[in-house]
């Protein structure tokens, strides 16, 4: 049962009982309280909303909720009683459901798996449930107004349909609490509708829900009752019919506020820049229009109207396919943002942590950085000089810092802000693009960076303002371009701008009327299906085509058939088995290293252990022969699974870079492999015969250590495909916040793979020992490159969070047979080197560009 | 920075130089044969390659990338250089060519990087086979051992009486020029915000791209010249030369304090580092503990000191929780740059 059918639901349910809550909960950081005595409930039925600026204690709030946080005193309740050995899970299982703010989600899994990840529905052996989960999911992407299939990867979606799947995750458990921080902050008007009437239907039943917004007329639309914070202390909780908007935002800031947009006499010079026609496929198309000195021309739509990918045009990130832009009366193109910058223009992107910032910086080294190049001498930079370009900029924006060397990081969201509008300030632009400038920072500084564009307009500088916030745009446009889908919809002057106009040209032109949800909705749905991806058909065998193990194939076969050809020996039994038992080995430890790589993680150390292993195994077998072979196997699992523990631990509770922790017990293993031999080496007639025979012996004619080898492979492509643990082990790697964010057990899982390879090191060790017999302390050596070679050949992301392990397999399999290729036709062994990495080339080129077409192909998205 | 004084004294560098001075008094103090002046000189020649190839390493690393072809360059360029010197062409034309083919191979690294949008962790790799590769095709298993005598003189003498090598003189002459550009100039204010976001760099106008791709070139430049000075200092040129020197490079870095996910290190604790290992190595050697062997120590002292700053890092901040009146200064500032747990693109 999900929260899914709510909407349809009405049941009446008297709001009382607390179903969650604080009480005189306090958390620090470092030197810095982020919440002091904060007490409140979340009542059944009720939407409770936290109002305070950016810093002012809200997502602390949801993040000791949503058990990311545990207070340092003071508790959270549920259900009346303080909770115990609080954690996000233990959060979702008391019933707790989070939105959070930037969305948690796993760009390398479907949307289905990102609904459900955590508690994906299982069958009878613990499998997960494919068709329960495809099925629950659309529903629920109904529910929120989602049109996507639930089988596509969600890298392919928008920024706002992926905060739309965000929403639906919530709704995946049967919550009695749902807690939504800034959910609407990436959403157009008609997506915050529908969200508004999902949380009506929940209310209905009685859910008891938390709201986070900056917007204040959502919040009065949605709230039951209004809890007001101020730098990290709960100012007050009011029933919000009873809380009017001034005596809130004073609450919020501690005194009153004045006229929120300035007021402002627009006399527009010479025009600065003229667009038109201008196009970019998959983007916008036919645009067109004019700023001129001392205006501001807004650009109005929803998330993905195509507003910021024109802005990105004008800066030169992208190309535009269409169209000319001239600059004062001068058509010129934008190759990139240093050209941008030089013809005077300056953005201000959205993304502030993403594009605009260095953490690691300081205040000044963020600010100076696009005029860096001015502040040298003899190519040196001078501080003085630093200084004087930057600071006039900082200090007529009234940033509060305690130095110019005070980390960026550690500035609220709003000086942040400063930050970045005085970088761009003191590049003394003469058009300055200014996207969603105020998005996420507090009413005050709001205020402030619209008192900065009128003061900056009086000056004579054109710009150009993208918000999703209507009032901004038309209490502070000239005039206001309005974009649908890419497409120039209206141009409205000053004077005949107001919201309702903007927002019916930016949805629906066509109706007069306000356009009811469902409808909209229904429109877009049905403009998406026709704009169509070909027949299904097509789509199948483009899909196949484009599958990394479909290249692999046609690779060997290209190796393999002219080999043949020259060298019938390629297929005979004999070399076909020779080429198998090596691929045996290699494909064995090459999944131990796509397990950590999946985690985002690397094992430089595989090789050491395969070769202290297979010392250790046959030194065993040399002192005991009487002992079962198993006995030997087990001396080297045992050394593969302490080597991985080891490596393990360091990475996950030392919290050492995996490269670097890897780096050094490669050495390390190795070292202790050669101290343990000291310089002998055990050779076949050392061991017992049973030894060897575990290797060579022949079941159905087939070497044992093949089947070994498959059967390794099928168990770990079973467990990785099948079982939610090998998803999460996906989702780890493919967004390690997110991850921790919704409770997955990173640590264990990230211990649990390099547990896991070491094992199968050490296993593929004692393999080894078997399979060649004569074991030294140089067994491996190196070898790590062409496991590595293998995992990269079989496309496996070195970033983590994607590869198969049949990929794996062949691609262990398409280096071997390259090898075994040019032995035959008599290439010098010595080149092999050269071709091997020749091969690791081209097969990550061929990636690159097969991926880069693929998506012109799937168009838009 | 404007930094507490528990800050200023904790920081790696200082750890750094503390660890290599106790090192150094040991050897000095316990073990008599390292305070001659012959075995110092030679500790000093026997770095001479790792010292110069670590300078562009650190700048990649702090861009966010790495070089793992480095050794490979180092060898193809000493194979190019021989071949040429045995074919009778003068000298300086053999270094201009051993340059020039050091210069190619980093721009194929950089231009596969940069043009491609491939990880460098993955096209060094495929390069540092294929570069050895070439190697091989070009000279085969076989090598060149006879050179001028001016050139072998380079590689066995010392400057004028003293303890230095000539082979140390190119690092010598390179490292304060590194130096400066990484730690003053707006090159080097630029390397650290690619490393330090990527994204934000290209945004303010910095061409992202082409300084990845000069640097991939300087790095190919200085490893050909770590290849000249290789051939010089043992009389011979071979594909094999050097084999598995990246990873001893990239050790240093990393011990060096330079974080593996860029945007922070400096070149001080560097070179600490280089005279730490190079002191560690000399040591064990005399103490007559095998090359293998070595690794081992090398590597848990890369280990361990990794996970001691980690957990001193932890501490102090606990401490900094307990003893700092309550302030608007958020978490995390100062403290070793290599360990700080960044997120995203870790190894790309």
């Amino acid at each position: 049962m999900s929260l899914a059918d709510a909407s349809s639901k009405v049941a009446i349910h008297p709001p009382a009982s607390p179903a969650a809550g604080l009480v005189d909960a306090s958390k620090r950081f470092g030197g810095t309280v982020a919440l002091a005595d904060a007490s409140f409930d979340l009542l059944a039925g009720e939407v409770l909303a936290l109002l305070g600026e950016n810093g002012a204690g809200k997502s602390t709030c949801v993040k000791l909720l949503a058990g990311v946080y545990r207070p340092d005193s003071g508790a959270v309740l549920v259900d009346g009683a303080p909770v115990e050995a609080w954690s996000p899970l233990e959060a979702a299982r008391r019933g707790i459901a989070v939105m959070h703010q930037h969305p948690g989600l796993f760009g390398d899994l479907s949307v289905a798996e990102n609904l459900f990840i955590g508690h994906m529905p299982r069958r009878r052996f613990g499998d997960v449930d494919d068709v329960r989960m495809r099925i629950q999911a659309t529903e629920l992407l109904e529910v929120v107004g989602l049109d996507c299939r639930p089988e596509q990867p969600l890298k392919d979606l928008r920024t706002s349909e992926q905060q739309l799947v965000e929403i639906a995750r919530a709704l995946t458990v049967d919550a009695k609490v749902l807690i939504m921080d800034e959910p609407t902050a990436a959403l157009s008007q008609r997506e915050v509708e529908r969200l508004f009437a999902v949380v009506a239907g929940l209310k209905a039943r009685g859910v008891a829900m938390m709201f986070v917004g900056h917007r204040m007329e959502e919040i009065y639309r949605v709230a039951d009752r209004i809890a007001v914070l101020r730098d990290g202390r709960l100012i007050g909780v009011e029933r919000a019919a009873e809380l009017d908007r001034d005596r809130a935002v004073q609450m919020m800031i501690g005194r009153p506020l004045s006229a929120v947009y300035p007021q402002r006499q627009s006399t527009p010079g010479n025009g600065v820049l003229e667009v038109s026609g201008l196009s970019r496929d998959g983007a916008f198309a036919d645009v067109s229009f004019e700023v001129r000195a001392g205006e501001v021309l807004g650009l109005g739509g929803l998330v993905g109207s195509g507003r910021t990918e024109i802005a990105r045009v004008l800066f030169g990130i992208d190309r535009p396919t269409g169209g000319t832009i001239r600059l004062g009366g001068q058509e010129m193109g934008i190759p990139d943002p240093a050209a941008a910058m030089a013809a005077g223009i300056a953005y201000v992107s959205e993304d502030r942590l993403g594009q605009s910032l260095v953490m690691d910086f300081p205040i000044l080294a963020n600010a100076s950085l696009p005029v860096i190049g001015k502040a040298t001498m003899a190519g040196l930079v001078r501080r003085r000089s630093e200084l004087k370009l930057v600071e006039p900029h900082l200090k007529r924006l009234r940033l509060k810092f305690r130095s110019f060397d005070q980390p960026v990081r550690t500035l609220s969201g709003g000086n942040q802000q400063k930050v970045v509008l005085s970088k761009w300030l003191a590049t003394r632009p003469s058009l300055l693009i200014l996207d969603e400038p105020t998005q996420g920072i507090d009413v005050e500084s709001k205020a402030e960076v619209h008192a900065m564009i009128a003061e900056l307009a009086w000056q004579g500088l054109a710009m150009i303002l993208i918000s999703s916030e209507l009032p901004e745009l038309v209490g502070l446009c000239d005039r206001i371009v309005v974009l649908r889908e890419g497409r120039q919809t209206a141009l409205f002057d000053r004077s005949e701008a107001d919201q309702e106009r903007v927002i019916r040209a930016a949805t629906d032109a066509d109706h007069d009327a306000p356009t009811p949800v469902g409808t909209i909705a229904r429109t877009v749905a049905e403009a998406d299906h026709s704009r169509g991806d070909g027949s299904p058909v097509g789509r199948l065998t483009q899909r196949i085509a484009g599958r990394r193990e479909v290249g692999l194939v046609c690779a060997i076969a290209a190796v393999a058939v002219p080999v043949t050809i020259l060298n019938p020996r390629m297929i005979s039994g004999e070399n076909l088995t020779a080429i198998a038992m090596d691929a045996a080995l290699l494909m064995i430890v090459a999944v131990a290293q796509m397990l950590v790589l999946l985690t985002r993680n690397i094992d430089l150390s595989v090789a050491s252990v395969i070769g202290l292993s297979a010392y250790g195994a046959a030194s065993f077998m040399h002192l005991h022969p009487a002992s079962p072979v198993l006995a030997g196997v087990g001396v080297a699992c045992a050394i593969g699974l302490a080597c991985g523990l080891a490596n393990g631990l360091v990475v996950t509770v030392g919290g050492v870079p995996a490269i670097v922790v890897t780096l050094g017990t490669l050495a390390v293993f190795r070292g202790l492999d050669s101290l343990w031999a000291g310089g002998h080496q055990i050779s076949a007639d050392q061991v017992p015969q049973s030894w060897l025979d575990m290797t060579g012996a022949r079941v159905a004619g087939i070497p044992a250590v093949i089947l070994i080898a498959l059967a390794t492979l099928v168990v770990i492509g079973l467990v990785l495909r099948r079982r939610p643990t090998g998803r999460e082990l996906y989702a780890i790697g493919s967004n390690p916040d997110g991850a921790a964010l919704i409770g997955l057990r990173t640590t264990a899982l990230v211990l649990g793979a390099f547990v896991t390879a070491g094992l199968l090191a050490g296993f593929d060790g004692a393999l080894w020992a078997s399979r060649y017999a004569t074991v030294d302390a140089r067994v491996a050596l190196g070898y790590e490159l062409t496991v590595i070679a293998s995992v990269v050949v079989g496309g496996v992301a070195i970033r983590g969070g994607a590869g198969t392990v049949l990929g794996v397999a062949l691609g262990a399999l398409t280096l071997l047979i390259i090898e075994n290729g040019l032995t035959l036709v008599r290439v010098d062994p010595l080149w092999l080197q050269g071709v091997y990495g020749l091969v690791i080339l081209v097969a990550v080129a061929v990636d690159t560009l097969v991926g880069r077409r693929a998506h012109g192909v799937s168009g838009r998205r | 920075m404007k930094s507490s004084l528990v800050e200023r004294f904790a920081s790696w560098e200082a750890f750094l130089a503390v660890l290599t001075a106790a090192t150094l008094a040991y050897a000095v103090a316990a073990v008599p044969d390292f305070p001659t002046a012959f075995n110092l000189s030679q500790v000093i020649a026997g770095v001479s390659e790792r010292a110069l190839i670590v300078l562009p390493m650190v700048l990649l690393i702090i861009a966010r990338e790495i070089d793992l072809s480095v050794a490979s360059i180092l060898a193809l360029s000493s194979v190019v250089f021989g071949v040429i010197v045995e074919a009778g062409a003068p000298l300086g034309v053999a270094i201009v060519a051993a340059l020039l083919t050091g210069a190619a191979g980093g721009a194929l690294n950089g231009i596969l990087v940069t043009a491609l949008g491939l990880p460098s962790l993955v096209v060094t790799l495929g390069t540092l086979a294929l570069f050895r590769g070439i190697g091989y095709i070009v000279l085969g298993s076989g090598s060149v051992n006879v050179f001028p005598d001016s050139f072998t003189n380079f590689g066995i003498d010392n400057l004028g009486g003293t303890l230095l090598p000539w082979t140390i003189v190119p690092f010598l002459v390179l490292a304060p020029i590194f130096s400066v550009v990484l730690q003053r100039s707006a090159l080097g204010r630029r390397i650290y915000a690619i490393g330090g976001n990527p994204e934000t760099a290209r945004y303010a106008g910095v061409r992202v791209g082409r300084i990845r791709l000069g640097l991939f070139v300087v790095s190919g430049l200085v490893c050909a010249v770590a290849g000249i000075v290789f051939t010089a200092r043992l009389a011979n040129a071979r594909a094999d030369n050097a084999v598995g020197l990246e990873l001893d490079v990239i050790t240093i870095a990393l011990l060096g304090g330079v974080s593996v996910f860029g945007g922070r290190g400096k070149l001080t604790g560097v070179f600490f580092a280089l005279v730490l290992i190079a002191t560690l190595r000399n040591v064990l050697g005399l103490l007559q503990i095998g090359g293998d062997a070595q690794g081992t120590v090398i590597g848990l002292l890369l280990i361990v000191s990794l996970l001691l700053s980690t957990t001193a890092q932890r501490l102090y901040g606990a401490i900094r929780f307990w003893t700092t009146p309550m302030r608007s200064g958020g978490p995390g500032s100062g403290g070793q740059p290599g360990i700080a747990r960044q997120a995203p693109d870790a190894r790309t």
